[in-house]
């Protein structure tokens, strides 16, 4: 699985052109706050069931918090 | 897979919108008004006073909106042929856009700040100003809001 990085006028662009946002933070940091239409799928949980909720024909976005 | 690594705290240090319990906070970004003079660092004094009467603010800023300086009443009132560069409080503080209004208000108490507070993006562009009356009764307004609901 190859990692590119995106900006946030970069983001917006994908977004627009359908891509998935997919959040890995864990569900109570989700619950508070994300981005707009993101899915959430905790890093810790993230394996191939439950990443079977993402559409597989479409870019997926996935952030953290911050840098690192 | 597409890793956005600057990740959502640069989403909102772009004052983008939120979804979540943080939709009913109140986030400086929603609030700050973007009305504040600007300019740049060589305008002289006396052109920015004509330009910007009635304001005891004016920002400066470079070509892309970053903010280099403040101009406050006393900056605004010197001779009228100095630059701002030359009069300017260079670096002021500022405050990204998700910041709480609690927490501005918290950061402008302790810091004794009772004028204009700069909003800016992570990058130092800006965004906007809140003044310090505006943030007190934003938060009372809001408070009476909730205990009425």
């Amino acid at each position: 699985m190859s990692a590119k990085v995106f900006s946030v006028s970069e983001v917006k662009q994908l977004l627009e052109q359908g891509a998935q946002l997919l959040d890995v933070l864990a569900a109570d940091e989700f619950e508070h706050d994300h981005l707009p239409g993101a899915i959430n799928i905790p890093l810790k949980l993230l394996d191939a069931t439950t990443a079977a909720r993402l559409d597989r024909n479409r870019p997926v976005l996935v952030y953290c918090n911050d840098f690192g | 897979m597409i890793d956005y690594v600057p990740g959502k705290t640069a989403w909102y240090e772009e004052n983008q919108p939120r979804e979540g319990k943080a939709v009913d906070e109140i986030w400086i970004g929603d609030v700050a008004g973007s009305e504040v003079p600007t300019c740049s660092l060589t305008e002289t004094i006396g052109d920015i006073r004509r330009r910007t009467q009635g304001w005891d603010t004016c920002v400066v800023v470079d070509p892309r909106g970053v903010v280099l300086g403040l101009l406050r009443k006393k900056e605004l009132e010197s001779d009228a042929n100095a630059t701002a560069e030359q009069v300017m409080r260079p670096g002021p503080k500022t405050f990204r856009p998700n910041v709480t209004l609690q927490e501005l208000l918290k950061s402008m108490r302790d810091h004794e700040i009772q004028t204009n507070s700069l909003v800016t993006t992570g990058e130092g562009r800006l965004l906007g100003v809140i003044s310090r009356a505006d943030a007190e009764a934003t938060l009372i307004h809001e408070n009476a809001a909730q205990g009425a609901g």
